[in-house]
């Protein structure tokens, strides 16, 4: 990628796992990233790696709110201009429109307002009411004016696609990957992940970490097709009134929900599909295993610490 | 530890879960095409074919153009033109009841067997005197063709278009273009802005040419005897102009274009290879002279364009042109064109143009040799007052991976009006037949 | 500049006063744009056949240009 500045992070490597599996492991979206090739040729496996990585890095540079030459950045500066996305784009906003509509409102890319008094450092710094409320006005997709491919988003307002853009990274690698060679493959992108084909020791071994302060040992699983997602950070998160808020906000109170799991893990058809899935489970609160059950999908959750 | 997971299947999917799966399978298909980087390559490619009647020229024409989106807007365009002529080109004298000779003067095939002697004139200026040259004969009544007529053409265009601030968009452009007798550079400028949400575009444009004339054996001394081959060295002419646009889109399925243009050309303006007849009272010949126009030329058009949806995919595409130029040149162009959408990979396109445009002040079919030569004088049938209308069609079809091929066929045909009829012997003669002409596209353009 | 082009002025001043006074009967807004977002509505969405049609009128005709910059180039006939 001829725009990408070279620097050292942007290696792929390849190591050699159990089973005649090889691994290209990489950096990207601040994950390790690596991609499991069912082959004993360590080159196939850096080949498989590149494009994968490339692919994530083309993600992470398009979508990334922390880049000001984003496309996100881009349409976030447009001052409410309307503004014409490319195909891409405007299929991730039709992506985000469904889901927003799915989910009555809990699931919204301009909710990202609120990381403008919510800093979820440990402390006990929480915002006042009077400080959320005037960025509840901010929020809302069907605030947005979306009508393929021209967005227009109001002056003042925000839309992120982080919420998604690793999960539809790993999804975008592992098609990029399959079109090129029939080895069954596992993307797994700071542990949302996705396969095709099931190696020759016959199920991919997938670790998912836990936190620390449960000193438990990682869940491992078994996946022979498919996409695992896992939302929740049990690093981030604030002390309020000797309770401990989460960092996962509810767009629609503003107010970070309480009660619920610390983190969920799914699995569904796609990493993209399993991702909005665990990000819905999380903002029921106590009420994530029953959505998830109603869901029919399979899940995992970790207790709240 | 291994765990299993709850499991609990219901019947059917529930509904959030089953749009879910349908919206994450959208994302994906949708962007399935987009590979990496490499998706914005804009390849478009066309070979024509054009044929004149009787003999006449016969062009092949091959253009590629490629474009490169760097995204943001910022897009290169490259575009590569070779074309071929041979065949007949009017000469600029008119038929005549007795056979006619003419040295070739145009084209290529007289370098080889041409001899040139300079001499200088009273008045210092230096004349080339063509001594050997090939021959060729006009029958009574035919118009006289440089059957030698022989040339081809190498152009290369480049643009680049980028925002320069929000809403405003700034593009260059530049051009080259070598034969064998003439080079051609341009270069143009273009600042352009949306308002009202992207409704309204004003672009404004300069543009610039230069062109430097080598004619065979040199450029001729406007107005000289023919038989005399008084030549100079080389010519050259510039030009300059502007353009004003405005796109306004008037309604969702409606959309207007207006430009003015206004363009001064100075320099050498005379077609080095025309030449007009001089005629006695009986309508025999009296001889022939160079032509001679101007040094130069001020043109200013203006450009209204009309694009309506219909139905599924059906386009009306009609534009006005008119275009007027101190010369006393006025002409008016409609054109208008259906993209009949046939289904969703199939179009055809029927094609209507009619053309019209008055004479040049100093155009004569012929000169009476009784009277004094003028000041200027052209015989070019590109100067005389004539309609011209084109009718044709083309059709398109779009393969499974989204390149269009497409196939064109036009006919256009040339009537002079009000042509003057010939003194005396000249009486019967058709002195100004006109031209009629196909041309035969193939076109291929693809995205890589 | 002639009586023709003056007109032609006159037409187009007046459609852009229409327009940037933001006639709310004028335009498409975002959502109506599906038309005019197709290929076929696009102005020179085939500028090689256009180019190639300008050259072989330009060498016909004593009319060039005004759709962009055109005409010239060559000294074909």
């Amino acid at each position: 990628m001829s725009s990408m500045p070279a620097s050292f992070d942007q290696a792929v490597r390849v190591e050699s796992r159990p089973g005649r599996l090889h691994a290209a492991c990489f950096k990207a979206m601040a994950s390790p990233c690596e991609v499991l090739v069912d082959t004993g040729d360590a080159d196939l496996a850096l080949f498989l790696g590149e494009i994968a990585a490339q692919e994530a890095w083309r993600v992470e540079q398009r979508y990334s709110r922390y880049r000001s030459d984003s496309v996100v950045a881009r349409l976030n500066r447009s001052g409410g201009r309307s503004v014409l996305v490319d195909a891409e784009t405007a299929a991730l906003i039709d992506f985000a429109k469904s889901s927003f509509q799915g989910s009555q409102g809990a699931f919204d890319i301009t909710c990202g307002v609120l990381r403008r008094v919510w800093h979820f450092d440990g402390s006990e710094r929480v915002p006042s009411i009077a400080a959320i409320k005037p960025l509840l006005e901010l929020i809302g997709f069907d605030k947005l004016t979306w009508q393929s491919p021209w967005l227009t988003v109001p002056e003042g307002m925000e839309i992120d696609l982080g919420g998604i853009g690793k999960e539809f990274a790993v999804d975008r690698a592992l098609a990029l990957v399959t079109a090129q060679r029939k080895e069954a493959v596992l993307v797994n992108f700071g542990g949302d992940l996705a396969c095709r084909g099931v190696p020759r020791s016959g199920a991919w071994q997938v670790g998912i970490e836990q936190p620390l302060e449960l000193l438990q040992a990682a869940l491992l699983l078994e996946l022979k097709s498919g996409a695992l997602a896992t939302s929740g950070d049990t690093h981030r998160y604030l002390m309020h009134q000797g309770r401990r808020l989460g960092h996962i906000l509810d767009p629609r109170t503003g107010w970070p929900v309480e009660g619920g799991p610390a983190s969920v893990t799914v699995a569904a058809g796609s990493c993209t599909e399993a991702g909005t899935l665990a990000t819905l489970a999380l903002l029921q609160g106590a009420g994530a295993g029953a959505f998830l059950r109603g869901q029919g999908v399979q899940f995992w959750c970790q207790p709240p610490a | 530890m291994q765990l299993k997971p709850d499991e609990e299947k219901p019947a059917e999917l529930p509904t959030l879960r089953r749009s879910l799966v349908a919206a994450s399978c959208a994302l994906l298909s949708a962007t399935g095409a987009v590979h990496a980087e490499n998706t914005d390559w804009q390849i478009d490619s066309a070979l024509l074919y054009y044929q004149e009647g009787k003999g006449r020229v016969q062009a092949v024409e091959p253009v590629v153009s490629v474009k490169r989106d760097f995204g943001d807007e910022h897009v290169l365009g490259l575009k590569l033109t070779y074309d071929a002529l041979t065949g007949g080109s009017p000469n600029g004298a008119i038929p005549s009841a007795s056979p006619q000779t003419f040295a070739a003067p145009s084209g290529s095939s007289l370098t080889q067997n041409q001899q040139v002697q300079t001499y200088t004139t009273a008045s210092g200026r230096t004349v080339r005197r063509l001594d050997t040259f090939s021959l060729y004969t006009a029958t009574p009544g035919e118009l006289p063709l440089d059957t030698s007529f022989k040339d081809q053409r190498v152009a290369i265009d480049g643009s680049w278009s980028q925002p320069l601030t929000g809403a405003v968009k700034l593009s260059f452009g530049g051009g080259f273009s070598k034969e064998h007798d003439w080079t051609a550079m341009n270069a143009s400028v273009g600042l352009s802005r949306d308002f009202n949400a992207h409704n309204t575009t004003l672009s404004l444009g300069l543009s610039g040419e230069h062109d430097a004339i080598k004619p065979v054996g040199g450029a001729p001394i406007a107005m000289s005897d023919y038989t005399l081959f008084q030549k100079l060295g080389q010519e050259s002419r510039s030009s300059t102009g502007g353009q004003i646009g405005l796109t306004q889109v008037m309604t969702p399925r409606w959309l207007l274009r207006l430009n003015l243009n206004y363009d001064q050309s100075t320099g050498y303006q005379n077609d080095p290879y025309k030449i007009f007849s001089l005629v006695n009272a009986d309508g025999t010949m009296a001889g022939y002279r160079y032509e001679n126009r101007p040094d130069s030329r001020v043109r200013e058009s203006a450009y209204l364009e009309s694009r309506i949806a219909f139905r599924a995919d059906d386009v009306l595409t009609l534009s006005y042109r008119r275009l007027k130029d101190d010369w006393q040149i006025q002409s008016d162009t409609i054109d208008l064109k259906y993209h009949w959408a046939l289904s969703d990979d199939r179009y055809l396109e029927p094609h209507v143009r009619w053309y019209r445009q008055s004479a040049a002040d100093f155009y004569h079919l012929f000169w009476d040799a009784t009277k004094p030569l003028p000041q200027f004088a052209s015989a070019d049938p590109r100067l005389a007052a004539f309609t011209a209308p084109t009718v044709g069609f083309k059709y398109a079809v779009t393969g499974p991976d989204g390149g269009e091929w497409s196939a064109r066929l036009d006919y256009y045909f040339q009537t002079g009006k009000n042509v003057q009829k010939g003194p005396g012997v000249l009486a019967p003669l058709d002195l100004y037949p006109g031209v009629k002409s196909i041309m035969l596209q193939f076109g291929w353009r693809f995205g890589l | 500049m002639n009586q023709s082009l003056r007109s032609w002025s006159l037409i187009a001043g007046s459609v852009l006063l229409l327009a940037l006074t933001g006639c709310s009967t004028i335009g498409a807004k975002p959502w109506e744009r599906a038309r005019l977002a197709r290929a076929s509505m696009q102005l020179d969405d085939h500028a090689v056949e256009a180019g190639i049609d300008d050259h072989v009128y330009f060498s016909k005709e004593a009319s060039s240009g005004g759709r962009g910059f055109g005409g010239g180039g060559c000294g074909c006939n």
